[in-house]
Order: structure tokens, then C-alpha cells, then sequence
């Protein structure tokens, strides 16, 4: 059997210490022994009864409750006041045969995988690797789970492919904690799975495209994701070049993506005429403080993988002295109008080695992030034909009302199918500022002052913009959600929640996040058909 | 006689700072083991770390000592992901003084987070 351990607690944070939130008990489930329960559905299955007994004991507690992983998240979209349940030692894998697929199913059943939700993106990486395929893309870095990374729409810079969740393929829910209360979800225009492995862990079937769509940004509240099916590919390689190029240059390349004919080319990736290919990755760091004429970027090519690669990786990674984090952020508060100076001191260790050029699969490229310190992260999405407008505003906010203790950078995404994806245009530039938090002084302004001219600044200039579903920001801003999506998408989102889940189960997987912004209410009227098995 | 006290002083403050400095080993595989209630502010955060800070006494013919880690609560795969050792003027001193009989013992590991 899966156990569980009850810690009553009081508070609860973030890695990044966006916190403290109240919180009244925080469970830890670990799964049954593989020694006592070789086979892994019964595993599965077993942890999902654990769930269930663990959301019926939170009811009847009349308690709210909400799993979370890695805690990366920078703001209150993971913690519950009531209780909480750390998924880290959740982490089953199942690969997907022949036999498993749909009979319509275009998906190649070896690129398919079941993880559970706390299977951290490295590990993901790992057993992807061992099965020679690779995930399509990260949040450039290893160390979320699956399931926060899809419920919050971690991306990284995938030009073509989009964030975390437009690999998804079907979703495993516990929304409750009865029988009928385990779900398996996926499109019925692109069916993966067949109602076999759907019975084998006991789930009842929905395909319908709306309520998939909803459900994969689902900011944590449709219900416990226990299970996430995903699409890989053939493991490929990834050759990452780091390169100064004027400014200019690259406000344009952001504006337009157009690489084929900017006089920006890397030599060794041109086509048969000399122009420049479109890279995977394409990101441009901004120390907004800096009178340089340049910027530095990075490019990133896909490759076919091969064996015989230089290794990657470093023999030594240094780390700064936490002391001088501590002392920079002391002067942050305090001396405000050093931040450009120290900003520029650090710039080698924020910013990659210029004309450096390393090749290695996915997971080696975005490996391991040690904690830092305390950190923030605001991060907007604008259509990337708006970026150096965007950037030139957001910069003066920093410039002009700060100094902020963080430099820009900026990702470009492709757009998703998730319904309140933040990745939502055509290609969306993901604008963020990050770096070490901050308290407010009489010279500063707080961070929550800081996001909050941010909004406003974007509303002034008639930017459409998202927000980031796991960064910081003014969450309370009001109708933020309302400006940032069309009122259908919002509409469809609540309809499908409220649809899917009872009542009593809407209240308990809500949040102060989700009240927040808007989001926690049931529809009047449901639509059953939002959840009908077409 | 002033200038020599600076002196001497600078000098076995230089000693005591080279003497003590950390050393950590980390694998590129796996994951630490995760311990959601870990939240200290250091490398180590929301981590199972094993803080280790012991005199080891070995035998007078012994040349070197084998700490074996073991599966337990705070190493559920028994094998290690990270280690960290820390090398001490005090430490060293004690290690002379006994002629390698005690030997001082300060080590953080993390174990590696078992899989399913």
C-alpha cells in the first residue's frame, strides 16, 4: 500500500522564498515497494486509492486541497491554506505499446510515455534517453515536476514546438474520490490510448477536445493530475552558439523571427543559399542598464544525434558566495541607484560565455540549476511582433521608476492549444525580468509595485499581453484575467471546470490563486456536453 | 614589536581561512532525494541532506577508513548523489597530534531520489 505521512504545519514556501503562505497539513505520500508490488499499474493504481482516501479525509475536513511538486513556482498558484501534497516521490513511468494505442491513433506508440505527476523533467529526460527519444522541448532548465510544469505552462524557447503542455497526449485525473472519480482524458480528434489501458487504471473515458484543452493549463484546479501521457521524439542534439550582435539587429530578428534574411547569420547554419536557417531556440538577454551597443544571444540548431560529441559539460561549475547575494540585495534596498553598478559586476555569471559552442542532447544543454537564493521572476507574453516595443517599455519602468535588481531576457514560444495557455499568439515573445528578491524600502518600490506598473504600462500603450501562470506578479490587479483572454476562452474554461467537477469538489481544489484572478467560480448553468465522450 | 603581533596575526588568520574550504562531488545523473520540509536557505534547500560532523577513531595500522552509507529513511536508493566535505585547520591539527589515529570527520551527502 502507498503511505502516507501527515505533518501539521503552519506555513509553507516556495523554492524561491516567494513566500511564506499559511498552510494547516502537508501530506508526503511515498509508493508501495516495488519488492512487495512488481507490477506497475498495481502501483499506479494503489496511489491513486491513496489520493482518493486522502481527498476524502480532506472534505470531510471540510479542507481545500492541492497537489504540488518542486515548489518552483514564484507565487501562491501551488499552496492551499489547508492542506497540500508533495508529488516528488510519485514518479512512475510506463511505457506505451502497440497494444495500448487507439485504433485511430496517428501517434507512433513508442514515442509515447505515461509518467506520474511528480516525475521531475531530468528524470523524464532519463528514462526518455534510455529509450533512445528525447522530450520536444523543456522549460529550459530540469528540475519541476510534470505536473506543475503543464498545470502553470512552463515553456522554454522552442521556436516550433511551443511549452511543456502542446506535447501532451492524455491526462489522468483524480477529481474526487469516488470510483467514477478517476478520469483519463484526451482529444477526440487526436485519440492515443485505447479503453483498455484506460480500464487497466481504472478510468473512466473522456475524449472531447474542449475539456483536454482546458484541462492542460489547468492552473492546478481541475483535480489532482496523477498521470501524464506524452508525445517524445527520436533523441536529437542541440548545438547552442552564444554571440554579441547589435542591438538593433536583434530587436529586429525578435520583431520579426525573420532569420532567413537578417544580417545576423551564423556561418555553419545556412541553407543551400547562403541564408540563415531558423534556429530551435532563440533567446536575447538585456542588461537594460548597459550603454552597450550589443546584446548577447543565444541560438540553439537541432542536429541529428549521433554518438561522438564533445562532452558538454564542465569538470568544475563554481556557484557565487551566497554572502555576496546577500550583500547585493542589502544594496538593492538600500542604495538602490548601485544596481546598474552591481548588475554589471555580476553580468559574467548571469549572462553565458560569449562565442561559446557546445553541443549535447536537451537534457545535458538545460541541466541542473542549484538553488541561489531568494529570486523573483516577472514574466509577460506579448505577440513577437510586439517585443521591442515591449522591451523598451518594461525597460524604462526599470530604468526610470527603479533601478530593479534583475536584467531582461526574452523567449520566443510557439502558440498552444491550451485554453488559458499564456502562450497564446501566433508566436509569443516571453518577456521576463528576473532576479534577486527584494523587500521594499522608502528607495525602492516592492515587487508587487514593480509587476503592478508593469500591467499598467502594457494597458497604457494598448499592448495585448498574458502573464506567466507561475511568475510574479499583481495577481489582484483588477480584471487582469478578463483583459488577457478573450471572454470565450475564459468562459470555456470555467464551463469545462465546472462541468467536470461536483460542487463540493470545485471548492476543495480552489485556491486563493484562482480566487485571486477570477477564476474559482462555478458556472450557473453546466454544460454536459463539455464532458461527453465524443 | 607591534608590527610583528599584525604580523603573526595575519598570518594565522591566513592559515585558519586556507586551512578551511569545501570540497563537493555531485553526479550529472538522477535527482537528490527531495525532503519538502527541508527549508534551509543553503545549497541544500527542499533536499535530504545528511550532515555528518564526527571524529572517526581508527586503528594505528590502518592507512585510510570506509564510511559505509547505507538505505535508510534520509537514503531510501543508498546511493549517493551528492558529497560535500569540508577540510578544517582543526581538523588537520588533530589528525597530526595523533598521528592519523582520529581523524576528523565533516561531511554533507545526498542521497540519490529512488525511482519507480
Amino acid at each position: 500500500m502507498a503511505t502516507t505521512k501527515t505533518h501539521s504545519l503552519n506555513k509553507w514556501d516556495t523554492l524561491h522564498n516567494n513566500g511564506p503562505f499559511p498552510l494547516k497539513k502537508l501530506y508526503v505520500t511515498e509508493l508501495e515497494g516495488d519488492g512487495n508490488m512488481p507490477d506497475k499499474i498495481d502501483r499506479y493504481n494503489d496511489a491513486a486509492k491513496e489520493i482518493q482516501r486522502l481527498i476524502k479525509e480532506s472534505q470531510e475536513a471540510n479542507h481545500g486541497f492541492r497537489g504540488y511538486g518542486s515548489a518552483w513556482s514564484m507565487n501562491h498558484i501551488a499552496s492551499h491554506k489547508d492542506r497540500m501534497h508533495y508529488n516528488g516521490f510519485m514518479n512512475i513511468h510506463i511505457p506505451i505499446i502497440k497494444e495500448n494505442c487507439h485504433t485511430n491513433t496517428n501517434f507512433e506508440a513508442s514515442n509515447l510515455f505515461l509518467f506520474e505527476c511528480g516525475t521531475t523533467i531530468k528524470r523524464i529526460s532519463e528514462v526518455l534517453s534510455a529509450h533512445g527519444k528525447s522530450l520536444k522541448t523543456t522549460g529550459a532548465s530540469n528540475g519541476q515536476t510534470i505536473a506543475g510544469c503543464i498545470s502553470t505552462g512552463v515553456h522554454g524557447s522552442a521556436l516550433q514546438v511551443g511549452a511543456v503542455q502542446d506535447y501532451v497526449v492524455g491526462l489522468n485525473l483524480i477529481i474526487g474520490p469516488n470510483e467514477e472519480d478517476v478520469v483519463y482524458i484526451e482529444r477526440h480528434t487526436e485519440p492515443a490510448l485505447n479503453d483498455d489501458f484506460a480500464n487497466h487504471i481504472n478510468c473512466r473515458i473522456i475524449r472531447n477536445d474542449k475539456l483536454f484543452n482546458a484541462t492542460l493549463v489547468s492552473l492546478g484546479s481541475f483535480g489532482f493530475i496523477h498521470g501524464i501521457v506524452l508525445e517524445a521524439e527520436p533523441r536529437y542534439l542541440l548545438k547552442r552558439y552564444v554571440k554579441k550582435i547589435n542591438k538593433a539587429t536583434a530587436l529586429k530578428l525578435s520583431d520579426t523571427l525573420d532569420f532567413k534574411n537578417s544580417i545576423f547569420k551564423i556561418p555553419l547554419e545556412t541553407d543551400s543559399e547562403g541564408h540563415g536557417i531558423t534556429p530551435y531556440h532563440f533567446k536575447v538577454f538585456i542588461n537594460q542598464y548597459s550603454k552597450e551597443s550589443d546584446y548577447v544571444v543565444e541560438l540553439m540548431y537541432k542536429k541529428p544525434y549521433v554518438s561522438d560529441y564533445k562532452d558538454p559539460f564542465p569538470i568544475i561549475k563554481q556557484s557565487l558566495y551566497r554572502d555576496l547575494i546577500h550583500l547585493f540585495t542589502k544594496m538593492a534596498e538600500n542604495f538602490p541607484k548601485s544596481i546598474p553598478w552591481l548588475v554589471k559586476r555580476l553580468e559574467k555569471t548571469i549572462l553565458p560565455q560569449v562565442d561559446e559552442e557546445l553541443i549535447g542532447t536537451l537534457p545535458q544543454i538545460f541541466w541542473d540549476a542549484p538553488y541561489q537564493g531568494p529570486a523573483f521572476a516577472c514574466s509577460v507574453g506579448v505577440d513577437y511582433k510586439n517585443s521591442s516595443k515591449a522591451l523598451k517599455l518594461m525597460a524604462e519602468i526599470t530604468t526610470e521608476e527603479g533601478p530593479i535588481p534583475g536584467i531582461f531576457a526574452m523567449r520566443f514560444v510557439k502558440q498552444s492549444k491550451a485554453t488559458l495557455a499564456f502562450t497564446k499568439f501566433p508566436v509569443t515573445c516571453m518577456l521576463e525580468i528576473d532576479g534577486v528578491l527584494w523587500n521594499k524600502t522608502n528607495k525602492i518600490m516592492s515587487l508587487t509595485e514593480f509587476s503592478r506598473r508593469m500591467i499598467e504600462v502594457l494597458k497604457q500603450n494598448n499592448i495585448p499581453f498574458t502573464i506567466h501562470w507561475g511568475k510574479n506578479s499583481d495577481w489582484t490587479f483588477p480584471n487582469l484575467v478578463n483583459h488577457m483572454y478573450e471572454s470565450s476562452e475564459i468562459n470555456e474554461w470555467k464551463a469545462c471546470r465546472s462541468a467536470l467537477l461536483s460542487e463540493d469538489m470545485m471548492e476543495l481544489f480552489s485556491n486563493k490563486f484562482l480566487r485571486d484572478i477570477g477564476l474559482a467560480d462555478r458556472e450557473s448553468h453546466v454544460n454536459e456536453d463539455l464532458i461527453t465522450f465524443l | 614589536m607591534n608590527r610583528t603581533i599584525k604580523h603573526l596575526t595575519l598570518v594565522s588568520f591566513s592559515l585558519l581561512f586556507t586551512c578551511c574550504y569545501s570540497v563537493r562531488l555531485r553526479s550529472i545523473n538522477g535527482d537528490m532525494q527531495p525532503d519538502p520540509l527541508m527549508l534551509r536557505d543553503d545549497y541544500y534547500r527542499g533536499k535530504e541532506v545528511v550532515e555528518l560532523d564526527t571524529v572517526i577513531k581508527i586503528d594505528i595500522t590502518s592507512k585510510d577508513f570506509t564510511y559505509l552509507i547505507k538505505e535508510t529513511e534520509k537514503c531510501k536508493s543508498g546511493q549517493l548523489h551528492t558529497i560535500e566535505f569540508k577540510n578544517t585547520f582543526g581538523g588537520s591539527l588533530l589528525s597530526v597530534v595523533t598521528f592519523g589515529r582520529k581523524r576528523k570527520m565533516k561531511v554533507k551527502y545526498v542521497c540519490t531520489q529512488p525511482t519507480n
